[in-house]
């Protein structure tokens, strides 16, 4: 599993790869915790799989980031992943995007 | 949020009680939650509930509330009359088929209570522990002629009807999501991992030095049933003595008067204890102290809390070979050893494969508490008020779009 951050403007972004699963869900949650922005940019498109620890981290995310005024959107969702979201219907918490530019302009809405 | 929980909660020993006790333990802590009431069942013998909690920092105040007992016709309404007296935010239904009574008319009255909660203009989100389809009727005490079996299951399909027509149906297990949708077309379904009861720190995995304990946990008598056990328990002392076999819990409230019968027809059998009720503060120690935890199942009806405590506590598992079971430590990280269902030969080679490789006990217990680590309940819990939220914000959208057509007209 590969983690990397970048910023866009005012916006933290998250590229994820590969697995997401109980093993990278703490490394991302210490990721927020050293966040300058409450407005965060999540890209899925290369995650093959996702578990529910991963889930809960992203849905941890998303409340800290809301509980700071700002809020966290997800993009470009692969297959496995999206099941997990609509097995769950998460996809009902979080707004989610098909690109990066989408995501980043709907902070500006 | 104000929410109203219709479960048994402890002392009640009505099933689920105990996911209810970790379930509100972790809700109450939720900054979202600002009061929280439990509709609980009434307890025998005039027992009391404990007194209501006022708010504590970072506790929301509870209060329990027994609106509805145990095999009674008239649960649904109880708990409908009552939950509109409170007018709670969102209902939550922690229920399984058996939930509100042993006989059939009573269970399937009691589960009308989420439609009616419903009804009386509530919000309500019901989590399903088993469904129908997935139960071996036979084997949980119901149907043992196939025609009356198909008439269970007729009455099952329109009872799962009736309670997916509450705003959302969560259940533990992916396939159960899939039956749901494909059976019923429903499109209010979700899957929400059952999470682990306690964040305790990594347990010892070895068991305290003594006889080794070979430990079930449950309420027994229905699909439970530890005749199969106490013969293996049997077998093995053929060729070791160092053991103690520990029935911990109570009977189902399904089967009154079950554990008693199995202890009066093994009165002869040394090294056999029966535990009663298990307090809660007490279940940490009945964990710890056993060496393997079995599961003497005749069928399953859904997650299984118990697996998940074992877990906690880095205990290796006995399982029956079967439906429910198997898929969920499959999908969610578990491991054991296997056993066919109701042959105590092959529940004691199972038991005795772990007794006698200590290293593999511990290597199971290691794997069984990694998966137990996977989603704790807080996580569960933050998972329905994302969940309750979105309904709430869904009935508001709902009811300003009703309010501005009106003044349109």
């Amino acid at each position: 599993m590969a983690l990397n951050t970048r910023a866009l403007g005012n916006v933290s972004v998250l590229d994820l790869q590969g697995r997401f699963d109980a093993h990278i869900a703490p490394a991302v949650i210490e990721w927020y915790g050293r966040l300058p922005t409450a407005q965060v940019v999540v890209n899925l498109a290369g995650v093959t799989f996702m578990d529910s620890s991963a889930l809960a981290a992203l849905t941890g995310g998303m409340k800290r980031c809301r509980q700071r005024g700002g809020d966290m959107r997800l993009y470009a969702l692969q297959q496995p992943v999206q099941v997990i979201f609509e097995l769950t219907r998460m996809y009902r918490a979080f707004e989610i995007f098909a690109t990066e530019a989408e995501a980043v302009a709907s902070f500006t809405r | 949020m104000r929410i109203a929980m219709v479960t048994p909660y402890p002392p009640s020993q009505g099933s689920l009680n105990e996911y209810a006790f970790h379930f509100i333990r972790f809700l109450r802590q939720k900054p979202e939650v600002s009061e929280i009431f439990i509709l609980s069942d009434r307890l025998p013998d005039a027992a009391t509930y404990p007194a209501d909690t006022v708010a504590q920092p970072g506790l929301a105040p509870l209060h329990i509330v027994p609106c509805w007992r145990f095999g009674a016709l008239d649960n649904a309404l109880r708990i409908a009359r009552t939950a509109r007296a409170l007018a709670p935010d969102m209902v939550l239904f922690n229920i399984q088929f058996a939930s509100f009574g042993s006989s059939k008319p009573a269970a399937a009255l009691g589960l009308l209570a989420p439609a009616m909660v419903r009804a009386a203009g509530l919000p309500a989100i019901v989590l399903l522990h088993n469904i129908m389809e997935t139960v071996d009727l036979k084997s949980a005490g119901f149907g043992a002629n196939p025609l009356v079996e198909r008439l269970i299951r007729a009455f099952g399909a329109i009872t799962t009807r009736v309670l997916l027509s509450a705003d959302l149906l969560a259940v533990t297990i992916p396939r159960y999501v899939e039956i749901l949708e494909h059976k019923y077309g429903a499109t209010n379904v979700l899957l929400a991992p059952h999470g682990a009861f306690d964040e305790a720190p990594p347990p010892s995995f070895e068991p305290p030095p003594g006889p080794l304990q070979i430990m079930t946990f449950g309420k027994f008598g229905t699909y439970k049933k530890i005749e199969p056990l106490v013969a293996a328990f049997r077998l093995l002392l053929e060729t070791r003595h160092d053991l103690e076999l520990v029935i911990a819990g109570t009977d189902s409230p399904n089967a009154p008067g079950y554990l008693e019968g199995v202890r009066l027809a093994n009165a002869d059998l040394a090294g056999i204890r029966f535990t009663g009720y298990v307090a809660e503060e007490d279940v940490p120690r009945i964990f710890q102290d056993a060496g393997v935890v079995v599961f003497p199942y005749t069928s399953t009806t859904g997650s299984s809390g118990v697996l998940h405590q074992a877990g906690n506590y880095g205990r290796a598992v006995v399982l029956p070979r079967m439906g429910d079971l198997a898929e969920l430590i499959a999908e969610e990280g578990y491991t054991g050893e296997f056993f066919e269902p109701d042959n105590p030969q092959s529940l004691a080679e199972a038991l005795a494969r772990l007794l006698d490789d200590p290293a593999q006990r511990r290597a199971m217990g290691t794997q069984n508490y990694l998966a137990a680590c996977g989603l704790p309940m807080a996580e569960v819990v933050e998972w329905y008020i994302l969940h309750a939220q979105n309904v709430l914000k869904i009935r508001n959208a709902r009811r300003v779009a009703r309010s501005r057509e009106l003044v349109k007209r």
